[in-house]
């Protein structure tokens, strides 16, 4: 993740078609379209898991099943709690078979479709139920040396209460944080570069104008006085937080992928 | 052995209404899916063809369209998907219904297990399962939660089938849940079995599951391809007669009381919360 910071390699978030599509064919060919994109830009693609608890198809099965090559380094997967084991092992080893290296280990969302890790799943006793740290602590354990693992980090949490998981999923294994969408600036980020300043950190930019959704996505309500201005606030985000990795979610690749090449060399 | 998985497509969960008129659910236009229960049937016939071989056909009545629900069924493990549609079926009660699919299972020959959801979520009878059993003259279990044991019969080749007629030498073992405990229920094949939600989890159909079943033929059958007396089916074949529908009072919200001292309370509501992934 350092290298990918230090080269001014964007993460672009990639959500896999829904397994409920109608136009599924269209799907596949748009997601292999963005992902090439991605990828000719030298850019890292970050493929989501069952984001929201909506049913999509995995990001390896993408890869594989749409013959797409990644790029060395170039791919990121989130793996969340919500898979069964011989699920888990087979992403895992698709991740091995492909190269694929990062891994950002989120506890994610639920829904009645998707089943769940159970402790017993992956060797854990004396929790109720498997949470990022659990997983994290699993793919640690089982496969060192193997992936570089990343977790998510909610600055509009109760701080304290962040930074408690935080140093619960760090010691569980993982070695860099993405942040969730910071609009400008947030003290709690400062807050977390000031206290880790060797860890790697990158911070979403929410690249949608509909910025209610964002409020959805964090749990917290989010307002803005101006209109929102994603490209504005994505060089802002890099003026302010200069030694910070981006993360692109909800990207337009008709208006503003082509905007990106001079973004982060200028950063105003 | 040649299991029959019965598969419905029903509307979106939250979308479905009543034709004031009609007094039947409208279809016409509105998202669908699979009915849950049936995904938990599916997994199950599957699951039992991974175990001992043979067969699984998914069946499912309705309009063209409902051929989505046979492409789930495929994606997931199902060999081959039928439906049967035509204008005689329209209208068609649960007993009707249940004629039409038993005469459908019939043609398919040599069926030695039909399975299906608990009910469906739009009806929610819990009738057609049932009914099959009864058309067919089957033995049944209902509810069931746990498949057991399960033994073919005799001949029971590659082409799935046991031999001879409908009849099979096999047998399984269940067990089936109810309101004060549950039963285990030894069973002769042919058998009908209805299942709930707690007998498996159904597996996410792979991308390259969803891309073969979309490839796959689906034959239609009509009411002549399987032998149906059309006064059996349809509205006519349909002696169930809806004289009023009403909707069902809102229900109140949940409400849980949790005892002890605030740091077991907290505890309890933690755990609460992450049952229901809200922690």
């Amino acid at each position: 993740m350092r290298t990918h910071i230090e080269n001014r390699i964007y993460h672009v978030e990639l959500v896999p078609p829904r397994q409920e599509s109608e136009k599924l064919d269209a799907d596949l060919e748009l997601f292999a379209t963005k992902f090439a994109r991605v990828m000719e830009s030298g850019y890292c693609a970050c493929i989501t898991d069952n984001a929201m608890g909506k049913l999509s198809f995995q990001g390896t099965e993408m890869i594989e099943e749409l013959a797409l090559v990644p790029g060395p380094d170039q791919v990121m997967i989130h793996l969340n709690t919500f898979h069964t084991k011989s699920d888990l092992d087979g992403i895992l080893a698709a991740c091995i078979r492909l190269g694929i290296r990062q891994l950002l280990v989120i506890s994610g969302d639920g829904s009645d479709r998707l089943p769940r890790l159970a402790p017993a799943d992956i060797g854990v006793s004396g929790v109720e139920a498997v949470t990022s740290v659990e997983l994290l602590g699993y793919i640690a354990r089982e496969f060192p040396g193997v992936f570089e693992l990343g977790v998510a980090f909610n600055p509009y949490e109760p701080e304290e209460h962040e930074f408690g998981k935080l140093e619960r999923k760090l010691a569980a294994g993982a070695s860099f944080v993405i942040t969730q969408p910071v609009i400008g600036r947030h003290p709690v980020v400062d807050a977390l570069l000031s206290r880790y300043p060797e860890l790697p950190v990158v911070v979403e930019a929410w690249m949608s104008k509909k910025i209610e959704l964002l409020s959805e996505a964090v749990g917290y309500e989010i307002k803005l006085e101006a209109p929102y201005d994603p490209i504005g606030n994505l060089k802002t985000l890099h003026r302010n937080h200069p030694r910070c990795g981006v993360y692109l979610s909800i990207l337009s690749f008709k208006t503003q992928y082509d905007l990106l090449g001079e973004t982060w060399v200028t950063g105003t | 052995m040649k299991i029959v998985v019965c598969v419905k497509q029903v509307p979106g969960t939250t979308e479905a209404r009543i034709d004031p008129e009609t007094k039947r659910i409208v279809r016409e236009g509105i998202a669908v899916a699979t009915n849950p229960f049936d995904t938990y049937a599916v997994e199950e016939a599957v699951k039992i063809k991974e175990k001992v071989g043979g067969e699984v056909i998914a069946l499912s009545m309705g309009p063209p369209r409902a051929e989505a629900v046979l492409r789930e069924a495929i994606s997931v493990g199902a060999d081959r998907g039928v439906l049967l549609s035509d204008r005689a079926f329209g209208g068609s009660d649960t007993w009707a219904t249940s004629y039409a699919l038993a005469m459908a299972i019939r043609k398919l020959g040599n069926v030695d297990l039909v399975i299906c959801g608990k009910q469906a979520i739009d009806g929610d009878t819990a009738q057609v399962g049932p009914g099959i059993a009864a058309q067919l003259g089957w033995v049944q279990a209902t509810c069931v939660m746990e498949v057991s044991e399960v033994e073919a019969g005799a001949v029971d080749g590659a082409n799935g089938g046991s031999a001879g007629g409908d009849g099979s030498a096999g047998r399984m073992v269940v067990r089936r849940m109810h309101e004060d405990g549950h039963d285990v229920c030894e069973l002769p094949l042919p058998a009908v079995l209805t299942v709930v939600k707690d007998i498996n989890q159904p597996r996410i159909p792979t991308l390259r599951g969803r891309l073969s079943a979309g490839k796959r033929e689906i034959p239609v059958w009509g009411a002549a391809d399987i032998g149906a007396d059309t006064a059996l089916v349809g509205l006519s074949g349909s002696p169930t007669r809806v004289v009023k529908t009403s909707p069902p009072p809102a229900r109140e919200g949940a409400r849980l009381v949790l005892d002890g001292t605030a740091r077991e309370s907290a505890r309890a509501l933690l755990h609460e919360l992450r049952l229901r992934s809200l922690a």
